[in-house]
């Protein structure tokens, strides 16, 4: 018996397939960074004989894609790609195929060069963890070695708000994005709004200035781009997490501290707590953007640990 | 599929009246045999021709499969299930098998540039290495490990020990991994009876199933699979148990790296470390007895039941209690996991 299987090799290349895939090409015009890559040495049926280089690759809009690095130019992890846009075979029917792939942007070297800024402390964890509390704290107990960075939010002025926030309107804040002044920003959605939160490097170079190191308070997206601006090196990253054995367990005592904090309301207690559980699934996927994990069960015992990462710092920071 | 349900019925209590439900699941038959209607071809081969199903969760199939027939038994549709996984690889040509294995993965955010599962699983392989510095030497002991596990299954593919070394010096397939990282192509099937009706010394304790984003490039992490987390911790809890209760783990080795990040995903490695495991021998946790996938073979869907018979043999060999079946398909977009409890006696 004899099995026709061009129908299978073939169904990515259907009209309507192609048509859905012109749809989304515009989005995968884009520069990015390759997150992983390989070289398949038998590619499947259709594709041009020889090795074919794959990566995964983190956009700029922040959506990963799978594509083609053209060429043969060594390439590695955290390398940046631009796109292009090439034919990538004709089908039977004449069809032709484009496809987007991506090249290597060349920075031999542009990495090693780029001057190290200096640390910055982070401390990420879901909220009711008790960031802003330990960063007060540390603000007050080694003042002669940190000091907190402002955050920019287009949010409203809340009453208990203390000196952690500088409030923009959201045009500004987008006008100083686009300028690149702000360097870290996250967009946070409560029910009402859409909230901006972000840093400015200007705000994060005056600390640098008088001699001291900027501690900055994150989430997923604000830690990232830190990295991504300073380099990884230049970020000590504690995460910080609640007691408790289960995610659940977790979850229940951050519930706990947000409702005993008394600061916002049930529904946007709600609301933080949907985005703790995301949190704590970040902490397990992207723990390489971590040095440190630190359980907040005792407010002291995370202290102490932090002021040896900051007494180890100021010592490298003064050579 | 015959001889399996064939086996699997004269070593039951059952006869093959008894059979109120048969379960197929199977991935590739219309693809790679031209064969669909796979329940009716099953019910078949029965005298009563019972009422059929077919499953398909791609390499996870098998698991699949029997967390239908745990859930049909419990909603008391059927009181004797037979589920039988079966996969007839090697009708197809490489390309066409290629080709047909892909439909798991994500057919227009993965398919179109060219990727294909060692491809998935190299792009996997290179980010774990980056994070975790993981060494090729270090990945070569997986596949060993399997191999000599395999040497004493006599239903094996390859019952021929490799050192980490050949691992290591075989042909590149997709950088990081070597041909002898990868499970290969197989014909099998495996059949297992299920039933509230009779006793029996093996119960499964806990059927579970989780699924993530079917492309690896709409998740977080590569070097973690979310599904694998989840059904585990569901299928602890459902059993009631901790993770050093098990002492039988069968896991989803597709390739080399898979067994690592499971290892660490199912918790019983710290992220980073899984393949600590491989360089020790715990005495009280057999990883793999029956070679895995990678030298016992990977009939695709029929993989997620072998695993636990497999798993139920070797509670039986060991007169231990407890036991664990890992069982994903596409890069683990689904899981499924399964823990049997062997009643020791005293």
């Amino acid at each position: 018996m004899v099995f026709t299987f061009s129908n299978t090799l073939l169904m990515t290349n259907t009209p309507p397939i192609v048509a859905r895939s012109k749809k989304q090409r515009k989005n995968l015009m884009q520069s990015g960074e390759i997150l992983s890559f390989t070289t398949i040495l038998n590619p499947p049926a259709g594709f041009p004989k020889g090795g074919r280089r794959i990566a995964l690759i983190a956009l700029e809009d922040g959506t990963n894609v799978i594509g083609c690095v053209a060429g043969n130019a060594p390439i590695s992890i955290g390398q940046s790609v631009r796109p292009r846009m090439r034919l990538a075979r004709i089908n039977k029917a004449g069809l032709r195929l484009y496809e987007a792939m991506y090249e290597p942007v060349v920075t031999i070297g542009k990495i090693m060069k780029k001057e190290f800024p200096g640390y910055i402390i982070a401390l990420t964890g879901p909220s009711g963890v008790g960031k802003t509390t330990i960063n007060g704290l540390l603000n007050k107990a080694f003042s002669d070695y940190v000091q907190h960075v402002p955050i920019l939010t287009t949010r409203k002025r809340k009453m208990q708000d203390k000196d952690e926030y500088k409030y923009v309107s959201v045009e500004k804040f987008l006008e100083l994005k686009k300028k690149g002044e702000i360097i870290s920003a996250t967009e946070i959605p409560s029910r009402s709004e859409m909230r901006w939160y972000g840093y400015r490097a200007s705000d994060i170079q005056k600390i640098w200035n008088v001699g001291k190191i900027p501690t900055v308070v994150t989430e997923i997206h604000l830690l990232k781009d830190l990295s991504k601006h300073y380099g990884r090196r230049s970020i000590l990253s504690c995460g910080l997490l609640p007691p408790g054995k289960s995610k659940r367990a977790m979850l229940s005592q951050l519930l706990h501290r947000l409702r005993k904090r008394g600061r916002d309301s049930e529904e946007s207690i709600q609301d933080r707590i949907k985005n703790a559980e995301k949190d704590l699934k970040f902490f397990d996927q992207r723990n390489d953007l971590f040095d440190h994990i630190l359980v907040n069960e005792d407010l002291n015992a995370v202290i102490e640990k932090l002021k040896g990462y900051i007494l180890k710092l100021s010592k490298a920071n003064s050579y | 599929m015959d001889e399996a349900i064939t086996v699997a019925i004269d070593s039951s209590p059952c006869n093959a009246l008894d059979i109120d439900m048969v379960i197929v699941a199977n991935m590739l038959g219309e693809s790679t045999n031209g064969q669909a209607n796979l329940g009716s071809l099953a019910s078949s081969l029965f005298p009563h021709r019972p009422p059929s199903l077919r499953v398909e969760a791609a390499c996870a199939s098998g698991s699949v499969a029997v967390h239908t027939a745990c859930s049909l038994l419990e909603s008391k549709k059927a009181e004797s299930i037979l589920v039988v996984g079966v996969e007839k690889m090697t009708d197809a040509g490489n390309d066409e098998l290629a080709a047909a294995l892909m439909s798991a993965a994500d057919s227009e955010k993965d398919v179109p540039s060219g990727l294909t599962f060692p491809g998935i699983f190299g792009l996997i392989a290179k980010r774990y290495m980056h994070e975790h510095g993981l060494t090729r030497d270090d990945l070569s002991r997986v596949s060993a490990a399997h191999h000599k596990n395999a040497c004493k299954n006599p239903f094996a593919q390859f019952k021929k020990e490799i050192t980490p070394e050949q691992v290591s010096s075989s042909p590149e397939v997709s950088d990081p991994l070597r041909l002898l990282d990868c499970s290969p192509v197989s014909d099998g099937a495996a059949a297992c009876i299920l039933s509230t009706k009779y006793e029996s010394d093996l119960k499964i304790a806990a059927s579970q199933v989780s699924n993530d984003t079917l492309s690896i490039a709409d998740r977080p992490t590569i070097t973690s699979f979310t599904a694998t987390r989840e059904a585990t911790e569901k299928a602890l809890e459902e059993a009631q148990i901790e993770r050093s209760d098990i002492s039988a783990i069968e896991l989803h080795d597709c390739f080399s790296i898979a067994a690592i990040i499971n290892l660490e995903d199912m918790g019983f490695a710290e992220t980073g470390t899984g393949v600590k495991l491989y360089k020790k021998n715990d005495p009280n946790v057999s990883i793999n007895k029956s070679g895995g996938l990678k030298a016992c073979g990977h009939p695709v869907a029929a993989t997620g039941v072998k695993q636990i018979l497999d798993v139920s043999k070797e509670l039986e060999a060991s007169q231990k209690r407890w036991g664990l079946a890992h069982n994903f398909g596409g890069a683990a977009a689904i899981c499924g996991i399964h823990i049997l409890e062997h009643t020791v006696n005293d």
